[in-house]
């Protein structure tokens, strides 16, 4: 951290380690990798000695240097597909209601979010983390608006049917008993 | 804008509500105040972000994540081929010390109520999803109701009476907050309702505070125990009126 004072450094990680690790979690779908991934963004940060100051800057920074070193990490072979190429999105397929989904357990919907293609968890990770901006995802993502938009689209398609199908399977298992929701509107 | 594409654009609105001041979706969400079928699936759609929004908050990092990345930090920083000045021991020590005194400072610091308002106009742009206007709230709606009544005066507010009468809710970084609607003069307002230690750390005066978002206009402050913000759609003139 030759460039930065540690304070800043401290600060930095305290502020964004979190939600850089939930997003690691989503790229990884582990928990080990997702916390090495993390760490090494961070590393970069301070071995590069970062200038920015600014929050919104260093937080973009971070976001976008964690997704590019897990693309690194990973296999070039793979394949990437252009995703917007595939058919139409499911209008709104089904998915838990509200309640259900406020009562299924954290671990459930990040394995739920784990389930969805990669060209359209990443975006559909971001927005949810609430961090960033549509328009920070296409910069991050080097991807216009309009494909940012239509990822989110097809990735809360599919995102609702792995829902669904963690919620069913929840239910044959112990669902915890809800009270049915008596709230009358104002 | 027919409702497909506003629905498509839509999907990108976040719903914490920070995205309220950006212009590409102020057209999606005036169609979806003023289309109820539109409104409803924007409704929907919030409270199924929202809700997923929740879970992936609730996932936390391994315990020692934290602690190891600062660690880290400190061995990359080592492995550095220039030493500056500042990373003499001494001025460490007295950096951490400053440290620790800036995190309490940040952890203690008032926050910004700007987020707590774009929600609330946010959700009053979707009025058309609140799903009409009950008598639930007795007192306080008709308190609200009397154009004679200046809404700085103490309102009638028993937060858990309304909480567990049935008044509408939403929810703002996992808190429920009220919501109720009431009309002065054919004019509708939204009154947000929330406890003050729900959110201790919002910077909201006893003196109500007066903006203007996106074409709408509100008012925040709080009485001690609550924080009520009231918004109007119809702007700052008719919202003055009331207090």
């Amino acid at each position: 951290m030759r460039d930065m004072p540690s304070e800043i450094f401290t600060q930095l990680v305290d502020a964004h380690y979190a939600p850089l690790f939930r997003f690691a979690l989503s790229l990884t779908k582990n928990s080990a990798d997702a916390g090495d991934l993390t760490q090494q963004t961070f590393f970069i940060w301070a071995k590069q000695g970062h200038a920015l100051r600014e929050e919104s800057k260093a937080k973009s920074w971070l976001f976008t240097t964690l997704y590019r070193e897990f693309l690194r990490s990973r296999r070039r072979a793979e394949r990437v597909t252009a995703l917007e190429d595939l058919g139409p999105v499911e209008a709104d397929p089904p998915a838990p209601e509200v309640d259900v989904l406020t009562g299924l357990d954290a671990n459930l919907v990040v394995e739920a979010l784990q389930e969805v293609d990669e060209a359209y968890r990443i975006p559909l990770t971001l927005f949810y983390l609430q961090d960033l901006s549509y328009k920070e995802i296409a910069a991050m993502i080097e991807a216009p608006i309009g494909t940012v938009m239509s990822r989110l689209s097809r990735g809360k398609a599919q995102l609702r049917t792995a829902l669904a199908r963690k919620e069913a399977g929840a239910r044959g298992k112990v669902v915890p008993f809800q009270k049915p929701d008596t709230r009358k509107l104002s | 804008m027919n409702n497909a594409e506003a629905k498509f654009i839509l999907q990108g609105y976040r719903p914490n509500g920070t995205d309220a001041g950006d212009e590409t979706f102020c057209a999606a969400v005036e169609q979806a105040g003023k289309d109820p079928a539109l409104g409803e699936w924007f409704a929907r759609q919030q409270a199924f972000d929202r809700a997923v929004s929740a879970k992936l908050e609730q996932v936390m990092p391994p315990a020692d994540l934290r602690a190891a990345i600062l660690a880290g930090g400190r061995v990359t920083a080592a492995g550095a081929p220039r030493r500056t000045w500042w990373t003499h021991p001494a001025w460490l020590a007295a950096a951490a010390s400053l440290a620790i005194l800036l995190a309490v400072s940040v952890a203690l610091w008032p926050r910004s109520a700007v987020a707590f308002e774009n929600f609330a106009v946010a959700d009053a742009r979707n009025s058309a999803t609140h799903g009409g206007h009950g008598h639930e709230t007795g007192e306080l709606q008709a308190t609200l109701n009397n154009p004679a009544t200046p809404l700085t005066g103490k309102l009638p507010i028993d937060y858990g009476m309304l909480h567990d009468k049935g008044c509408r809710m939403v929810q703002f970084q996992g808190r429920d907050v009220l919501e109720i609607c009431f009309n002065r003069n054919g004019v509708w307002f939204h009154c947000y309702i929330a406890r003050s230690a729900d959110f201790p750390r919002l910077a909201i005066s006893a003196v109500p505070a007066l903006v203007e978002l996106g074409g709408a206009a509100l008012a925040s402050w709080t009485d001690g125990e609550n924080i009520i913000v009231v918004v109007s759609k119809t702007g700052r003139k008719d919202l003055q009126a009331l207090l």
